[in-house]
């Protein structure tokens, strides 16, 4: 068995943090958290998709993209929410890495 | 019994339920199943939503929906002559935060099955428009309480704790609002 440093209480790793990354974030795209959580791509879609179906998450297309949040129709949305921002709290790297990310919109043509 | 190409998604869906309540399996179809069933049709969803009850073996399901004819494929059940698909999305039983729902039953000669009741159906389809903005949602939730006799105080009760009187303030408006004809072209 694998010696096990962080608590995964949500089935594991990329689950619970991208659990916790949506509750933070609001919404989110698999390319996005996988840059966020460093973890490949593949890995964040498999735990998304694994989330919504058990309908904790909630997908839509928005172009060619699948856009993610938290299920607002969760029956248990408002307790999930305060558990994930208490564990977005013990998560000290997550949330350096959030805060680092711009996510306010930019006019376009407007240089970087 | 037979299902066959001509089924309505209705027949399917109460059909499927009563070989599940015959089996002792406590399910209920929900959704936008549920919702034509209370609308007489009105809408035609793809597939036919059963939300289980307590603990129940694939086994269990794959032999129930095998009586009719059905095959899992993945997470769904399919049927060679019909062209609805049978789904059993993850519970529990809840419209919102809403726990507490009391399914009735409907029998239309293939024996009783579980269904939402019309004010849950209706609520059902108002939360995808409270918490989706989805319009199809809401058409469809005034379907059902023209249609239907739902409980408004219920439904106003559960806006509330849904943290969205606005949107049901919508919804009322939808509903005294004149039926939407199409206009013939001549």
């Amino acid at each position: 068995m694998a010696v096990k440093t962080v608590s995964s209480p949500f089935g594991g790793k990329a689950r619970t943090r991208a659990l916790v990354a949506l509750a933070l974030l609001g919404s989110s795209f698999p390319r996005e958290l996988s840059r966020l959580l460093t973890a490949p791509v593949s890995a964040i879609s498999r735990a998304l998709y694994g989330l919504e179906r058990d309908a904790l998450v909630a997908g839509r297309l928005v172009g060619r993209t699948r856009v993610f949040m938290l299920n607002p129709a969760y029956f248990a949305k408002r307790e999930l929410q305060v558990y994930l921002a208490r564990l977005a709290d013990a998560d000290t790297e997550l949330l350096a890495h959030v805060e680092s990310l711009r996510r306010r919109p930019r006019r376009s043509g407007k240089p970087l | 019994m037979k299902l066959n190409t001509r089924a309505s998604l209705s027949t399917v869906a109460l059909t499927v339920g009563a070989v599940l309540r015959r089996r002792g399996i406590t399910a209920v179809l929900t959704g936008g199943a549920c919702a034509s069933l209370h609308t007489g049709g009105a809408y035609v969803s793809n597939d036919a939503d059963f939300v289980v009850r307590g603990a129940v073996r694939q086994a269990a399901l794959d032999s129930a929906l095998g009586e009719l004819g059905f095959e899992r494929q993945g997470d769904r059940y399919v049927h060679p002559r019909v062209s609805f698909y049978v789904e059993f999305p993850p519970g529990p039983l809840a419209i919102g935060s809403d726990l507490d729902i009391h399914p009735v039953e409907v029998d239309r000669g293939a024996g009783p099955a579980l269904v939402l009741s019309p004010t849950d159906s209706c609520r059902d389809r108002l939360a995808a428009f409270y918490h989706w903005r989805d319009r199809q949602s809401l058409r469809l939730a005034v379907s059902i309480a023209r249609a239907q006799p739902v409980d408004f105080k219920v439904i106003e009760k559960w806006s509330r704790a849904e943290g969205s009187l606005e949107a049901y303030a919508e919804f009322l408006r939808e509903l005294t609002r004149p039926k939407r004809t199409r206009v013939r072209r001549v």
